[in-house]
């Protein structure tokens, strides 16, 4: 530790020298930059997406990225996690144009697993290349006009630290930092892991043993191979002792209670189960402080219509139910919807597959994508980020591909080769295996595709949430001084502005078309126009009352009027946004 | 001088003595006399408020324990998880008196925690200028999910000061008159030939002209529907999401740093008291459990008839509850001993030499009301101009909205000492951890094996069959603490043991080598810790 301090104290006045000197290396000129296309050149804010971030990190890309954007950005802290971080949120729109606030609003969020890291970067790449490229690529300018972006890098900020700072695998410590006591012993988290070879990694432990289960392999000593019944050993044999670790609390076990463990995402709202149901779950939905800041902001912005989590890993686009006990809650006119978009993600992300939790993972309670589809109606997907497939971009491979990109692609960075260790229990070890940097989080040369790929699925997602306008306005003299005024709503994009889950709970209001600076008599929502077939509404026939506005299709109103030279409609649609046409 | 004093002082002694409360208490008189319960016996009882609701109300908790109360097994009462069960609160507070008052010497054995009201936004409408059966907070909702907060509320057309019903004469109403007692409206059964000519609506007006009466009024999520077990998603009264209000996560905050509890009794309208829960083999075994366990069904059996033997009441009404509520919460997914029971119900009238008994329920309770010549029971039908029927006729009456949720404020006491009763025997049987046949045999010169049963002297075991699966109920610690010059030789220095049945042991054999002194000790907070030493 007192070494470490040492380093940081030198490291740090190197960084002050370097800083005051005259830098022997400058920024590139725009003159020297040419433009590979899809990509934002020589952008304000320069980001490397080869490497990864901390939850400070990320924090303050996140702060760079608001400030150099001031009319894109607004950046704000949605709660505190477990340990008194912000959760920072940035809301990215063209606030310029209309009122952000009643946009639709399109959420994304990483890192709820703490070890499943890229979704930081991929979030962070997102609310990048939407600043860096607002005004340059018209999509994207059109897109923050349209829409609103509220995109938190990380929901778990404390134990993503824990994984990149503390020594971990490649899968821990996937919980949040809330302490728990996983062997009953009234202690809390007394007995984690050790890095005992301080590699700043927990890999495995294996020792020689005439009994052992394994060899070496004898043409690659980093893999162990499993001795069959029939098979003549004549080579050492090796028994595996689990992960690196020592019996921290003398109860005769190693690494029984890491920490945590608790699961974020079986902490969500929507058909909640307890632990002895669905391991994981903590008290109640939403008793971790960090999904109970995502669940008060959401619950506070009913204009989000479209949803993404990222996670880590196997190349999936998942939709819900989580559990196979919640397959009504999915009816087959959302499924559409999510099929469509979930195929499109199919193609935009070679390796990766459009999956169903429930049947195609395994069947779970309390997930962060079922309460957003099931308690608010929004279509939401999580995506595992990397596959094996992305090393050889082939995936006929097999397990040993990860042997092979070790060693030929990152050039064997990522592994720690077996080293004798003395355990206090089991003697004479060696410990080595790969580190928590390899296997589940991209490798560096490949994660701004990555990057790129899911922030394009997102936009695709974002592009088909409602987008509402006002089509043709007849008006008709009925004589006596009366009027028809006959209006068409027009929904142009892929997603109702409300699921057919909503509609089937009222879980949002409807929609409130209404005409302003007539006298109205009467309203009615026009369901079949060729035969005049008309569903009058008498109470407030101002504001018609509509409880849904379809994807790819149209919503006919009329009002019968005394007067009306300066009329105004209005379409004021929670997921839909506010439009006004002027007659 | 000295005589008039004197006098003066006799008659006010005289009239406080003689002064008895008539009603049931607001919430401003239960605090006062919670706060007075804490004061006097400041070293029994601690008054700490959980939270503060929307409406601005603390959410009490009264804990009775000598000493720290997680170090004893403990029971928590919950009381108010209906905002129209004042009995529940009264009858919390008298416990809580009464426990102190005349049995003492259970709290160096068992800690109580005492939630004498959860629901206190919607049990203080009961004192209100308008008065009807309120269950939610005051947290603004939108019930009908229209879009709009709170826009229909009642309205006390009558001016009684009392929400009742609303009849509308109309030839296309499904309802009608009870053959058994006209007073009150059913449906018409079409099928038997019978005809409506009612339309029957709460008390009100329709402020929002939506068709529908009085269906988004003050009252926002009732407490007794928003826990995780079977929540009803997107109902009136649910909340948006299970465990959405401060007070629901005040109390399970609390609760789940409370490994001592063992079991959760809770006033309302679940009753597995008078008649305990029975197994379902299709909800055993499924992955969500919808059905008390076997070993549990045993359980609950047992603590009924105790419950039967003390309490006496009979008919009791068919247990309620519908998803949500506290008592289901506090078995399904706390895994606690789980008891509820609403403590009182009307008598049922069987019937005289003049009067057969009604079979409806209502018809039956207005047969004993009148009986016994009760006239504030029923607010009889009459005519209001109503704006929202300005040709037809309106009238306004029905069944008190408190009559069959209370009894007279007099029967109270009555029952919270039975109820007491109750709990001290249910303290009595609580799991608890004993060593027992613990013996030493010299193996060799300084080599000493120790045997020892751990015994659960308790009628109930360590942990339900519900509590047993759940994280959140620790398993028994068995330790053995041996000196730095003491060797183990076999058995372990901790075991780790799931549950012991009531009246159940689990045998321990170790090898000690070394000589001096050994300490023995097993431990589970809801059964409490039993330690030994033995000289080798």
């Amino acid at each position: 530790m007192k070494n470490t301090i040492q380093l940081h104290i030198c490291l740090l006045i190197f960084g002050v020298l370097f800083t005051i000197g005259v830098s022997p290396v400058r920024a590139q000129a725009a003159d020297e930059i040419f433009q590979a296309a899809g990509t934002p050149s020589n952008p304000k804010v320069k980001i490397a997406f080869n490497q990864y971030y901390t939850a400070e990190g990320l924090a303050a890309l996140g702060k760079k990225i608001a400030e150099a954007h001031p009319n894109l950005v607004k950046r704000m802290s949605i709660g505190k996690s477990t340990q008194g971080r912000d959760i920072w949120l940035l809301a990215i729109t063209d606030y310029k144009t209309g009122d952000p606030e009643r946009k639709p609003g399109f959420y994304l969020d990483g890192n709820i697993h703490s070890n499943e890291i890229q979704g930081g970067e991929i979030s962070t790449y997102t609310a990048w290349y939407l600043t860096e490229s607002f005004g340059k690529i018209p999509y994207v300018t059109q897109m923050l006009k349209d829409r609103i972006f509220y995109i938190v890098a990380t929901i778990n900020p404390d134990a993503r630290n824990n994984y990149m700072k503390e020594p971990n695998t490649g899968s821990s410590p996937r919980a949040g930092m809330i302490a728990l006591d996983d062997d009953s012993d009234g202690l809390f988290d007394e007995d984690g892991y050790d890095d005992l070879d301080g590699d700043g990694s927990i890999t495995e432990m294996r020792r020689k043993s005439p009994s052992g289960n394994y060899i070496i392999d004898p043409k690659d000593p980093r893999k162990m191979i499993r001795i069959g019944p029939d098979d003549v050993v004549t080579s050492q044999r090796y028994e595996r002792l689990g992960r690196e670790g020592i019996d921290n609390d003398g109860d005769g076990r190693i690494n029984e209670d890491t920490p945590g463990y608790y699961d974020p995402n079986r902490d969500w709202g929507w058909k909640w189960q307890p632990d002895y149901v669905q391991r994981g779950a903590y008290k109640y939905p939403f008793s971790a402080p960090e999904t109970r800041a995502v669940a008060d902001f959401v619950k506070a912005h009913p204009n989000i219509a479209g949803a993404q989590s990222f996670h880590n890993s196997g190349g999936m686009i998942l939709r819900g139910p989580g559990a196979e006990e919640d397959k009504a809650t999915y009816n087959r006119a959302d499924v559409a919807i999510y099929d469509a978009i979930g195929k499109k993600g199919e193609e935009l992300l070679p390796g990766y597959d459009y999956l169903t939790v429930y049947k195609d993972l395994y069947s779970v309670f309390g997930g962060e994508l079922d309460w957003f589809y099931g308690g608010r109606g929004i279509y939401t997907f999580t995506n595992e980020i990397f596959t094996g497939f992305a090393y050889y971009k082939d995936d006929k491979r097999g397990r040993d591909q990860i042997y092979d990109a070790a060693k030929d692609l990152m050039l064997g960075d990522g592994f720690t080769p077996y080293t004798s260790y003395n355990h206090p229990t089991y003697g004479d070890v060696e410990i080595g295996g790969f580190k928590k940097n390899v296997g589940r989080a991209t490798p560096g040369f490949m994660l701004e595709e990555e990057a790129h790929r899911n922030m394009v699925f997102v936009f695709y997602h974002a592009f088909h949430m409602p987008h509402l306008s006002i089509g043709d306005v007849q008006v008709k003299s009925l004589g006596g001084g009366l009027k028809e005024v006959t209006a068409t709503v027009v929904n142009d994009r892929l997603i109702p502005t409300h699921a057919s889950q909503d509609l089937k709970y009222n879980i949002e209001r409807p929609d409130y078309i209404s005409l302003s600076g007539a006298n109205v008599i009467a309203g009615m929502i026009v369901e079949d126009a060729d035969f005049n077939v008309t569903q009058e509404q008498t109470s407030t026939p101002e504001t018609l009352r509509v409880a849904n506005i379809p994807g790819n299709d149209t919503v006919m109103v009329r009002w019968i009027v005394k007067g009306g030279n300066n009329m105004t409609i209005t379409v004021d649609s929670a997921k839909g946004g506010l439009v006004q046409k002027k007659i | 001088m000295h005589t008039k004093y004197l006098l003066s002082c006799l008659l006010l002694s005289f009239s406080s003595l003689c002064w008895s409360q008539s009603d049931y208490r607001s919430g401003k008189e239960i605090t006062t006399t919670l706060q007075s319960i804490a004061s006097k016996n400041s070293k029994l009882a601690t008054l700490k408020s959980l939270t503060t609701t929307h409406g601005g109300n603390d959410i009490w908790m009264l804990t009775l324990s000598e000493g720290a109360p997680e170090s004893l097994p403990g029971i928590a009462i919950f009381a108010g998880v209906e905002g129209d069960h004042l009995l529940g609160t009264e009858l919390a507070v008298e416990i809580a008196e009464k426990l102190l008052s005349n049995h003492k010497e259970l709290l160096s054995q068992t800690s109580f925690y005492i939630f004498p009201n959860l629901s206190p936004d919607a049990s203080q409408q009961y004192f209100e200028r308008i008065r009807f059966a309120r269950k939610g907070n005051a947290l603004p909702t939108d019930d009908d999910r229209d879009g709009r907060l709170d826009e229909d509320p009642f309205e006390d057309l009558n001016n009684d000061g009392l929400i009742t019903m609303m009849r509308v004469s109309d030839p296309t109403g499904q309802y009608k008159p009870l053959d058994e007692d006209e007073r009150l409206m059913v449906k018409a059964d079409i099928d038997k030939g019978e005809r409506g000519g009612f339309h029957l609506y709460t008390e009100g007006i329709d402020n929002d002209k939506d068709g529908k009466f009085n269906e988004d009024g003050v009252g926002g999520v009732h407490f007794n529907k928003n826990f995780t077990f079977d929540f009803q998603y997107f109902t009136k009264g649910a909340g948006e999401h299970p465990i959405s209000q401060k007070e629901h996560r005040a109390l399970l905050d609390f609760l789940y740093t409370q490994w001592n509890i063992y079991a959760i009794l809770t006033f309302g309208p679940a009753n597995n008291l008078t008649t305990p829960l029975t197994y379902s083999k299709s909800g055993a075994s499924k992955r969500v459990i919808t059905s008390v366990l076997k070993e549990d069904e045993k359980i609950n059996a047992l603590i009924s008839e105790t419950y039967n033997d003390i309490v006496k009441q009979k008919d009791a009404p068919k247990s309620a509850a519908d998803g949500g509520s506290a008592f289901e919460w506090s078995y399904f997914h706390f895994g606690r001993l789980a008891l509820s029971t609403p403590a009182w119900w009307p008598k049922k009238f069987k019937g005289d030499s003049l009067n057969e008994a009604p079979k409806n329920k209502v018809a039956n309770f207005l047969a004993l009301a009148d009986a016994q010549n009760r006239s504030d029971v029923f607010i009889d039908w009459k005519s209001v101009t109503h704006p929202d029927f300005p040709d037809k006729k309106v009238e306004i009456g029905g069944l008190h909205p408190f009559a069959m949720k209370q009894p007279a404020y007099s029967e109270v006491d009555t029952i919270a000492t039975t109820h007491t009763n109750f709990i001290v025997q249910l303290a009595q049987m609580q799991p608890k951890l004993a060593w027992v046949n613990v013996k030493q045999e010299k193996v060799a010169s300084n080599l000493t094996r120790i045997t020892a049963e751990l015994h659960n002297s308790g009628q109930l075991p360590t942990h339900t069959e519900m509590g047993d699966k759940s994280r959140w109920l620790r398993k028994i610690n068995v330790y053995l603490k041996l000196k730095n010059n003491q060797e183990l030789r076999s058995g372990k220095p901790r075991t780790v043991i799931e549950k012991i049945a009531a009246d159940g042991s689990v045998a321990f054999s170790w090898l000690v080598q070394g000589s001096g002194t050994v300490t023995l000790e097993a431990t589970l907070p809801q059964a409490g810790t039993d330690t030994l030493t033995l000289k080798l």
